[in-house]
C-alpha cells in the first residue's frame, strides 16, 4: 500500500471516531430534553415529592449532566447500555437480538440489490438508447426513486398478502423456525427494500455505460469485430463500475434508515422498530442503545464505503 | 436541443404549479372541512358526493387530500427553502474564501452527515414533541449539509472565471461578488437542489408522519393519513390510494423537473 493512501485512510478512520463520539454526545443530549427525568418516569405522574428525591438520589441525578454522559459512554464502552425503563431489564439483550435481525434483512437485501441493480442497468444499456427496453427501465426507476418505501410496502402487504395470501403480512422472523418459513417471511420486507433501492444504481450504472460506450476505446473493440456481448462485458463494463458502486454505497448507508421505516410497515422485531417503540414509550436507554447502535453501523457502512473507494481508484493506488 | 427545457420536464413544472394552486385554493374547493367526522358513512367508496370516498371516521378522502397536499407542500417547501438558502449562502462564501474557515465547516459537515438522518429527527422530534414548526426547522437543518457541499463544489468551479477575479481585483466586497458574479451562474445548480430536495423533504417529512411523529392531528397529512388507513384496507383502499397516487405524482413530476434542468445546466457548463 502506498504511503499517501494509507495516510487517507488512517485520516478516514480518525474522522469515523469523531463522528463517533459526536454521535454519542447528540443521543446524551437530546434525550435531556425530554420533559421530566428518569425518576419521574419510572415512578409515573402522581409520585409523591418524597419518593422521587429518594429514587433521583439513587439514580444519581442530582449531579451535572456532563458525568452522567461520563457513566453512560463509560458503562456503553463496557457492554453496559443501561436498565430499560418498561421491561426493567438490561438494554443490552434487546438491542443486540433486534440487531440481528435487522442485520439479517438489510444484507439479504443489499446482496440481491447488486446484481439485481447493476444487471437492470446494463440491459439498458446493452439495447437502443431511449428505445422501447430502455425507455421502460428508465421510467420504472423514475417511479420506484418517487414513491417512498412505506407505501411501497403497504400496497405489496395488500396485493401479495392480503388479498393473495401468498406471504404473512407481518413479517414476524422471530417465529419462524424453518428455512421456508424465513424465506417467505423475509420475501416482502427484502422485495420491498429492493424497489426503493434499484432506482438510483440503475440509472447510474445505465448512464455510465452509455458515456463509456461512446470512448475510442469501446469504437476500437467493436470495430475489430468483437462479439457485442464481450465488448459490452469486458472493455465498458468495468470501466463504468465506479459511480454504481458509489451508488450501491450510499444505498448501504440509507438501509440504516430504510429498515427503520420497513420494520414498522412488517412489524419486523428489528432495532429499526425498537427505536420507534421505545420513543412512544420514552425509554429513554433503550432509545439511547439502539440509536447509538444504529448510527455507529452508519458510520462504519460510510468508513467502508470510503476505504473501498479509495482502494478501487487507481490514482490512489500507485505510488 | 438543450438550451430549453424538454417536454417532460415542462410537464413536471406544470403539475407542480397546478398542485401549488390546488393547495392555495384548498379552502374554496374541499367540499368538506378535512376534519369534518362523519361526513358521510364510514368507509363509503367514491361517489359523486365523495369523490375518493370516506375514511373510517366518514371523513370526506378528497377533501383530507387536498387539505394534506397544503401542508406537505407548505413544510417541505419551508425545509427546502432553509436548507437552500443557508447552505446555498454558506457553500458559496465558502468556496470563495477557502481558507482555514472553510476547512473547519467541512470537517464539521462531515460529521453531522455522518448521523443518519431519520434517526436524528426521529429523536428530536421524539425528545421535543411534534409539531410543524419543529419538523420544519429540523428538515431544514438536516438538509443543509448536503445543500452546502453541492454548492460549494458549483461555486469552486466558477470562481478561477476570469470574471471573478475581476470583480476580486476592482475591491468588491465579498457579498458583492456573491450575489452578482457567482449567483448567476450558479443559479441552475441553486434550481435543481430546491426541486431536488423539494421531493426528498416529502418524502420524508411523510415518512415521519407514517411512523406516528408528523404534524400532529387533526392537521391532515399524507404520510399520516396513509398510516391511519392502512389497518383497514379491506374496508376500503381509498384513503390509503389517494395520498399515495397523489404523493407520487408530485414527486415524479419534480424529479423530471430536475433532470430536466440539470440537462440544460449540464450542456451549458460543457
Amino acid at each position: 500500500m502506498s504511503r499517501p493512501l494509507a495516510r487517507l485512510i488512517g485520516t478516514r478512520l480518525l474522522l469515523s471516531l469523531l463522528s463517533l463520539f459526536a454521535v454519542s454526545v447528540i443521543v446524551f443530549a437530546v434525550m435531556e430534553a425530554l420533559p421530566g427525568d428518569t425518576a419521574q418516569r419510572i415512578l409515573g405522574r402522581d409520585a409523591t415529592a418524597q419518593a422521587l428525591t429518594v429514587m433521583r438520589a439513587q439514580l444519581h441525578l442530582e449531579r451535572p449532566a456532563i458525568e452522567r454522559y461520563g457513566d453512560w459512554l463509560t458503562g456503553v464502552l463496557h457492554g453496559d447500555f443501561g436498565t430499560s425503563l418498561v421491561a426493567r431489564r438490561p438494554v443490552l439483550p434487546y438491542i443486540t437480538a433486534h440487531f440481528s435481525y435487522s442485520l439479517l434483512l438489510a444484507g439479504i437485501a443489499l446482496a440481491l440489490h447488486i446484481p439485481f441493480s447493476v444487471g437492470l442497468g446494463l440491459l439498458g444499456a446493452a439495447t437502443r438508447r431511449d428505445g422501447p427496453i430502455d425507455s421502460t427501465i428508465s421510467a420504472a426507476a423514475l417511479l420506484g426513486m418517487s414513491v417512498p418505501e412505506f407505501v411501497i410496502g403497504i400496497f405489496l402487504v395488500s396485493i401479495l398478502a392480503t388479498t393473495l395470501g401468498w406471504f404473512p403480512p407481518l413479517a414476524l422472523i422471530d417465529q419462524a423456525h424453518s428455512v421456508p418459513a424465513v424465506v417467505s417471511t423475509l420475501f416482502l420486507p427484502v422485495l420491498t427494500l429492493n424497489f426503493a433501492m434499484t432506482a438510483y444504481v440503475l440509472r447510474q450504472t445505465r448512464n455510465a455505460m452509455f458515456d463509456v460506450l461512446r470512448s475510442d476505446y469501446v469504437r476500437m473493440a467493436t470495430l475489430r469485430g468483437l462479439p457485442r456481448r464481450h465488448v459490452l462485458l469486458r472493455h465498458a463494463l468495468p470501466n463504468a463500475l465506479a459511480p454504481a458502486i458509489n451508488a450501491i454505497a450510499l444505498n448501504a448507508g440509507w438501509l440504516v434508515g430504510g429498515v427503520v421505516v420497513v420494520e414498522v410497515v412488517f412489524n419486523y422485531p428489528g432495532l429499526g422498530r425498537l427505536l420507534v417503540e421505545s420513543i412512544s414509550f420514552h425509554d429513554v436507554p433503550m432509545i439511547q442503545g439502539s440509536a447509538l447502535v444504529l448510527s455507529a453501523t452508519y458510520i462504519a457502512i460510510n468508513l467502508a464505503a470510503d476505504v473501498a473507494t479509495m482502494l478501487l481508484t487507481p490514482k490512489l493506488r500507485v505510488r | 436541443m438543450a438550451r430549453r427545457l424538454s417536454r417532460t420536464a415542462l410537464f413536471g413544472a406544470a403539475v407542480v404549479v397546478v398542485y401549488a394552486a390546488l393547495s392555495i385554493a384548498a379552502p374554496w374547493l374541499a367540499p368538506h372541512a378535512p376534519d369534518e367526522v362523519f361526513a358521510g358513512g364510514a368507509f363509503e367508496p367514491p361517489s359523486g358526493a365523495f369523490w375518493f370516498g370516506t375514511d373510517s371516521l366518514g371523513r370526506d378522502v378528497l377533501s383530507r387530500v387536498l387539505f394534506g397536499g397544503r401542508t406537505v407542500l407548505l413544510m417541505a417547501g419551508s425545509a427546502t427553502a432553509i436548507s437552500v438558502a443557508i447552505g446555498g449562502a454558506l457553500g458559496m462564501l465558502l468556496g470563495l474564501r477557502r481558507g482555514l474557515a472553510d476547512q473547519v465547516v467541512m470537517r464539521l459537515i462531515d460529521i453531522v452527515m455522518s448521523v443518519p438522518p431519520i434517526i436524528f429527527a426521529l429523536l428530536l422530534i421524539g425528545a421535543l414533541g411534534p409539531s410543524a414548526l419543529l419538523i420544519i426547522v429540523v428538515v431544514g437543518l438536516l438538509f443543509t449539509p448536503n445543500v452546502t457541499r453541492v454548492m460549494r463544489a458549483a461555486t469552486l468551479a466558477v470562481v478561477g472565471e476570469d470574471f471573478v477575479l475581476a470583480a476580486r481585483a476592482r475591491g468588491e466586497s465579498g457579498a458583492a461578488i456573491v450575489l452578482r458574479e457567482l449567483l448567476p451562474n450558479v443559479a441552475g445548480t441553486l434550481l435543481i437542489e430546491f426541486s431536488i430536495r423539494t421531493g426528498f423533504a416529502t418524502i420524508f417529512i411523510s415518512g415521519l408522519g407514517f411512523l406516528g411523529f408528523g404534524a400532529p392531528p387533526p392537521t391532515p397529512d399524507w404520510g399520516v393519513m396513509i398510516n391511519e388507513g392502512r389497518s383497514t384496507m379491506d374496508a376500503s383502499i381509498w384513503p390509503v390510494v389517494a395520498p399515495a397516487v397523489c404523493m407520487a405524482l408530485l414527486v415524479t413530476s419534480l424529479n423530471l423537473f430536475t433532470d430536466g434542468v440539470a440537462r440544460v445546466v449540464d450542456r451549458a457548463a460543457r
